[in-house]
């Protein structure tokens, strides 16, 4: 199986993942105590106001009629329309997603910048002060609750230093007509990057320990194989060893890590996304689960899910990629 | 007899672990001819893997060479100055990788100027002089790479071959080691060839780089018999063929028989026996020795019951005062828990014999032997009291 065929079949493995969401969310978000009609109307409405809601979102129909039309809805693509906001899901999500998107994926890039160099080292320097140091961050760091550290980072860098701002975002490829203080898209950049600081650090520490200390410890289990052993009995260099027979076999944990680290990231987005007033997919969430918006909370869950998988999918194709056993499972190990 | 090319000489090697020291290797001498296959014997635990590595100084952390002298031609891969211990000027010497080298510290043995450098061993001995097999073909190849990379690599490094030429010369010595179809398995990677041809690729990379002598660390353990024969065979021809001298280490003695020359027996980090293959057998000398042949089924004698050794190995940790077989062995004596012997000559004539028993009165005469009594250990009757007429 070439790597195109071992991807569709990743693809397609996830259609059934997908459709147990859908499912789950669907009669969770269905058993949540309350009316969504009643937070939407207030404590005393007419009873020909409820109907007519009731009617407009489908909501006097029976669960599984409603589950039906769902699913039929979600293959052309459509969400439903959210009660709360009154527009369809899908374009609230489009709104909201790329600034979730850009916090994760700047977090994860921080958290791997930082944490494979330092795990590497780490390794390399066992038991020396630089490994303590190391180990004593990554410790910290997988120990310390991300909304925490955003709120301490808001505290010295926001209102002590006055260094950074603490709210919002600004996309990098926005407009900068749309961007105060911004004239051309270097600036926007800028402004976008100096927003971006605190909470990527924030999000991504989690992460960023995570990696390290996964990074060190198959490192250094790596330097002690006899593959190891006997490259150095051939005269490769210590740098040649790290680099080339050590680093690639460790990765493999790694990789799966990283992948696996995508849930914690996505929770983990939700509460710095609140305590940096971002406008992304966790305010959106939460604002759903608020007044029980029913399809905007399958919507949201149904595109983190998707998120997720899509990530799993690429863990496990770069992992098939650097490790020729997988071998997209043609052969047999 | 020729120089040898390599010479071991007192060598030590202690593992400072956190419950104590660990004398792996407690002061061993061999010596290795060219074109000879000298055999490294003993049970697990014996050292006889620390030994090896010793040599090309890959002993890793906590292990440390502590002691004696490793030549080779006329260079010291191992080599410390007499009595004397670092004091705390040290670190100038350390220019190179941190690797294991026995550097200047506290309480170390001080390296003798003439003893090669990191860098030096890396360029001149490791690979390009001295190869090394592994015992366990599975955890010898990086999975990640192709085999032929990773044979290309060691002949890049250790032969003025590159590119092509070199990618040539991997091939060529894949099909030297009866590879079939090599131009195409160089592609493969390891987890596509089985124990057997993993080992014919870790001899291929060994003999690739045409050093003078190769150590092979129980390079046949891990394969089945039929496999270990076909291996054993292999070696035995390209061995003429190329006349490359090997250390081989195995604890099995019927491997020993097959491929050795000279044999030394290692027990608890000291040599006990050392002699020609053909005496070792036939005039075996220590009870260790005897003890091993005994375990082991012989096609040419009808035996009702093997004989296994008596007892466990003491540890490396805490061995036994005294002669440290003196648990186990049928002929201790009370003489045998007070002195430990080195290994001495025990029959002049021909190869020198040599032994570490105080039962060889010729050549242990201060122990008095003969007039200590038998500790009588493990039930079993101690030979008749001959005296060493059998000498």
């Amino acid at each position: 199986m070439g790597i195109a065929r071992y991807t569709l079949w990743r693809l397609v493995q996830a259609v059934p993942v997908l459709l147990g969401v859908v499912t789950i969310t669907f009669l969770l978000a269905n058993a949540i105590p309350g009316d969504p009609v009643q937070t939407m109307l207030g404590p005393s409405p007419s009873q020909a106001e409820v109907a007519s809601i009731r009617a407009k979102y489908g909501l006097d129909q029976p669960l599984w009629q409603r589950y039906v039309n769902y699913l039929l809805d979600i293959a052309r693509g459509d969400l439903g329309r959210s009660i709360y906001y009154e527009t369809p899901v899908t374009t609230k999500i489009a709104e909201r997603f790329p600034k979730t998107m850009l916090l994760m994926l700047s977090s994860y890039l921080f958290a791997i910048v930082v944490a494979v160099p330092l795990g590497v080292i780490s390794a390399k320097r066992r038991n020396e002060p630089t490994d303590h140091a190391a180990r004593v961050v990554s410790l910290i760091g997988v120990s310390t609750p991300s909304f925490w550290i955003g709120l301490m980072l808001i505290l010295i860098f926001v209102f002590k230093l006055g260094l950074f701002p603490s709210t919002n975002l600004v996309l990098p490829w926005a407009d900068p007509a749309d961007v105060t203080g911004a004239s051309t898209r270097i600036d926007v950049l800028g402004t976008a990057l100096h927003h971006l600081a605190l909470p990527v650090v924030a999000l991504g520490t989690l992460q960023m320990a995570a990696i390290t200390r996964i990074e060190r410890s198959e490192m250094l289990d790596v330097l002690s194989q006899d593959y190891v052993t006997l490259a150095r009995a051939y005269g490769v260099r210590e740098r040649t060893i790290l680099r080339k027979h050590a680093f690639r076999n460790a990765q493999l944990p790694v990789i799966t890590i990283i992948g696996l680290q995508l849930a914690s990231a996505i929770g983990g987005a939700i509460l710095i996304e609140a305590v940096f007033s971002i406008n992304g997919m966790g305010t959106l969430i939460l604002t759903a689960i608020y007044n029980l918006d029913y399809p905007l909370i399958m919507g949201t869950t149904l595109v983190f899910s998707l998120f997720f998988l899509v990530g799993v999918i690429l863990t496990d194709i770069t992992y098939a990629y650097v490790d020729p056993r997988v071998s997209y499972g043609s052969k047999e190990v | 007899m020729h120089d040898p090319l390599l010479t071991v000489e007192d060598l030590q090697t202690h593992f400072f672990t956190e419950d104590g020291v660990v004398r792996a290797v407690d002061g061993i001498s061999f010596d290795v001819a060219p074109g000879e296959i000298v055999g490294l014997v003993g049970e697990s635990g014996a050292g006889k893997s620390v030994a090896v590595r010793s040599i090309l100084r890959l002993v890793e952390d906590p292990g440390r060479i502590v002691g004696g002298e490793v030549r080779f031609r006329d260079q010291t891969l191992v080599g410390f100055e007499d009595d004397a211990t670092a004091a705390d000027t040290a670190g100038d010497d350390r220019s190179d990788d941190p690797g294991d080298e026995p550097g200047s510290q506290p309480g170390r043995p001080v390296p003798r100027p003439e003893m090669l450098s990191e860098s030096a061993m890396r360029q001149r001995i490791r690979g390009n002089e001295i190869a090394i097999i592994f015992q366990d073909p599975m955890e010898s190849l990086n999975p990640v790479y192709t085999v032929g990379g990773q044979l290309r690599e060691f002949i890049e490094l250790n032969r003025d071959l590159s590119g092509r030429a070199a990618r040539e010369a991997a091939v060529e010595m894949l099909r030297e080691v009866n590879i079939p179809d090599a131009e195409r398995r160089y592609e493969d990677h390891p987890h596509e060839f089985s124990g057997g041809m993993r080992q014919r690729v870790l001899i291929a990379m060994a003999l690739a780089c045409e050093p003078s002598l190769i150590i092979a660390d129980e390079p046949t353990t891990a394969l089945d018999v039929t496999v270990e024969g076909a291996i054993l065979d292999l070696v035995r021809d390209l061995q003429e063929r190329y006349g490359t001298s090997f250390v081989w280490v195995t604890h099995d003695m019927g491997v020993v028989a097959e491929i050795c020359d000279r044999v030394n027996v290692m027990y608890l980090g000291e040599i006990v026996e050392q002699a020609g293959v053909d005496e070792l057998f036939h005039d075996t000398k220590h009870p260790y020795t005897q003890a091993l042949l005994n375990s082991i089924p012989r096609p040419d004698e009808t035996v009702e019951q093997l004989d296994p050794i008596a007892g466990v190995m003491p540890e490396a940790i805490d061995p036994p005062a005294g002669c440290r077989f003196h648990t186990r062995c049928p002929d201790a004596r009370e003489v045998c828990t007070r002195r430990n012997p080195p290994c001495r000559t025990v029959v002049a004539d021909g190869r020198p014999h040599r032994a570490a028993c105080l039962k060889h009165e010729s050549a242990f005469p201060e122990a008095d032997y003969w007039a200590s009594r038998p500790i009588g250990n493990l039930e079993r009757p101690a030979p008749d009291a001959r005296g060493d007429g059998d000498e």
